[in-house]
């Protein structure tokens, strides 16, 4: 599948185009193209500094950009962990209700439906026990869990996630796929960063490769291939009998979990 | 109790107190959570030359001159600040010192100052005027509507700004409305705390809120209640033993966050022990 031909087809509901993005001068992203259609779930890889979160925030609609990104349906989003403060007086329930409040306009305030809802989804993440647990008490994948409860209470169609399973537990990063594959039946698109080849190759029926442009998109057979991933890693890769090893010190140093 | 207040130049005291602690305590809040507590300290000290120049000017008044200072720091500030190689407050800290060096000037140059200069630095009782509390009447009911319309989004931008902003709570308009509910709140709080200790309002009792609370709504029930608490006890001490007002407010407010923080560490030794156990 070629990257640079995007034009939108009927079933896509992620379409960019020709995408650049450049902070201060120094260019971010340059000329990305590609397309989603619902029920797809993209894994977005690449180096430190590829412009895996650029990617997520363009599509968000968060950054003056040039080319065009044309997403049909309203967007959930999943920051990275660290951008939670676990400072904040909420119960593990409250950040879910929060997740109502863009359907809701920022004005109205979250009824018993909207409660009841969360109550749902956070049982959903199996966390129904933690409800009132203060969020900065929860451990970092039940905090991990509860932000993908919150996205999921935003009911959108595209479905966005920034480094979702790095630095968290084996079981919290099952429920978070188990979310996502019941996202996915629903005919929603999925995409996610990630720093691990594997578990994207696993999960993911759709890989993009970054690194500030976009190098490869595909399936992992066509992605995930020691020529390609040389051209997205450079240094980093180091060639082992015919295959290829990532020395990646961005999940190297994420990957303790707590 | 009630003794320290049996007299007009008092209760007017009280009137003013009760009625500024509703926005201390609700902004105080965000204060807290967000980190601005040196900057409200800051916004504080930063009022001194303009109260100096409105005592020395009755024209302009310390009201007027201490929201202009203000104003003129908040503006220095947020434009300085934009220098992506001066955050994490040293700009804050320079127009600090600038403010209080520029007071420091004015008062044995320009502006002939009656008041004597701890009223101006720590508050008075004596200087609550009807107007005072009128101001402080009005500024709390500006907070209620404020943040009763700007609640959950500011919750939401305070919790977790990278969700909040593509999530449509537009950060850059409450952070702005919060600055300036936080500037008139301490120049209407100025005449009885002081200018370097207008932020014991604003910071001890939601810090010790915190401590106690674990919801935001309980937080700010509490933080404007012990505000309250703080401001009643600190006037009647103030009276009692003849200090400054602002001193024995941030004082009271001082041994009750270090109850409050003993309390915590007992109750979370002791939960940690019922776990072990």
């Amino acid at each position: 599948m070629s990257a640079a031909e995007s034009a939108p087809g009927p079933s896509d509901t992620v379409t960019v185009d020709r995408l650049s993005v450049s902070f201060g001068g120094r260019p971010a992203l340059s000329e990305v193209g590609f397309a989603l259609t619902g029920g797809t779930f993209a894994g977005v890889l690449g180096p430190n500094g590829a412009g895996k979160t650029t990617l997520l925030r363009a599509l968000l609609g968060l950054l003056p950009v040039t080319g065009t990104v044309d997403l049909r349906g309203r967007t959930a989003y999943v920051p990275q962990l660290a951008t939670a403060s676990e400072a904040f007086p909420i119960d593990a329930l409250g950040v879910v209700v929060m997740g109502r409040y863009p359907r809701l306009g920022w004005r109205r305030r979250p009824g018993r439906g909207d409660r009841s809802l969360a109550a749902g989804l956070l049982e959903q993440v199996g966390l129904a026990d933690r409800a009132r647990s203060p969020f900065g008490t929860l451990s970092g994948g039940q905090r991990q869990r509860v932000l993908v409860a919150r996205a999921l209470a935003q009911e959108g169609d595209v479905l966005l996630l920034d480094e979702p399973l790095t630095g968290i537990d084996g079981p919290s990063q099952a429920t978070i796929l188990e979310v996502i594959g019941a996202q996915r039946a629903q005919g929603k698109t999925v995409v996610m960063t990630t720093h691990d080849l594997g578990q994207a190759a696993r999960e993911c029926d759709r890989l993009l490769l970054l690194n500030r442009t976009l190098i490869a998109d595909g399936t992992a057979g066509e992605v995930l291939t020691p020529a390609v991933l040389r051209r997205a890693y450079e240094a980093e890769v180091v060639m082992l009998d015919g295959g290829a090893a990532i020395i990646d010190e961005g999940a190297h140093h994420s990957s303790h979990s707590h | 109790m009630l003794a320290p207040f049996d007299v007009p130049y008092m209760q007017s005291a009280l009137l003013a107190g009760l009625l500024i602690s509703v926005p201390c305590g609700l902004l105080g809040v965000w204060v807290v959570l967000r980190g601005l507590a040196f900057f409200s300290h800051a916004v504080g000290v930063a009022t001194f030359p303009g109260v100096v120049l409105g005592l020395g000017f009755p024209a302009l008044g310390p009201f007027a001159g201490s929201l202009l200072a203000a104003g003129a720091f908040g503006a220095a500030v947020s434009s300085i600040e934009t220098d992506h190689r001066l955050r994490g407050g040293a700009v804050t800290g320079l127009a600090l010192a600038a403010a209080m060096a520029t007071g420091a000037v004015l008062l044995t140059t320009v502006a002939k100052v009656s008041t004597p200069i701890e009223s101006v630095l720590f508050g008075s009782l004596l200087g609550i005027s009807g107007l005072d509390i009128v101001r402080c009447a009005v500024v709390a009911v500006l907070a209620i509507a404020a943040l009763a319309l700007t609640w959950p989004r500011l919750a939401a931008s305070t919790f977790d700004r990278a969700w909040a902003a593509p999530a449509g709570a537009r950060s850059a308009r409450t952070d702005a409305l919060l600055l300036v509910l936080l500037g008139l709140t301490v120049v209407t709080a100025l005449p009885a705390v002081g200018s370097l200790l207008v932020s014991g309002l604003l910071v001890i009792p939601p810090a010790t809120a915190r401590l106690l609370c674990d919801r935001l709504g309980a937080m700010t029930a509490c933080a404007v209640a012990l505000c309250a608490a703080e401001i009643v006890i600190g006037l009647a001490v103030a009276r009692e033993l003849n200090v400054a007002p602002g001193a024995s407010i941030a004082a009271v407010g001082g041994i009750g966050f270090a109850v409050a923080a003993a309390f915590s560490a007992g109750r979370s030794a002791w939960s940690g022990r019922a776990v072990n156990a």
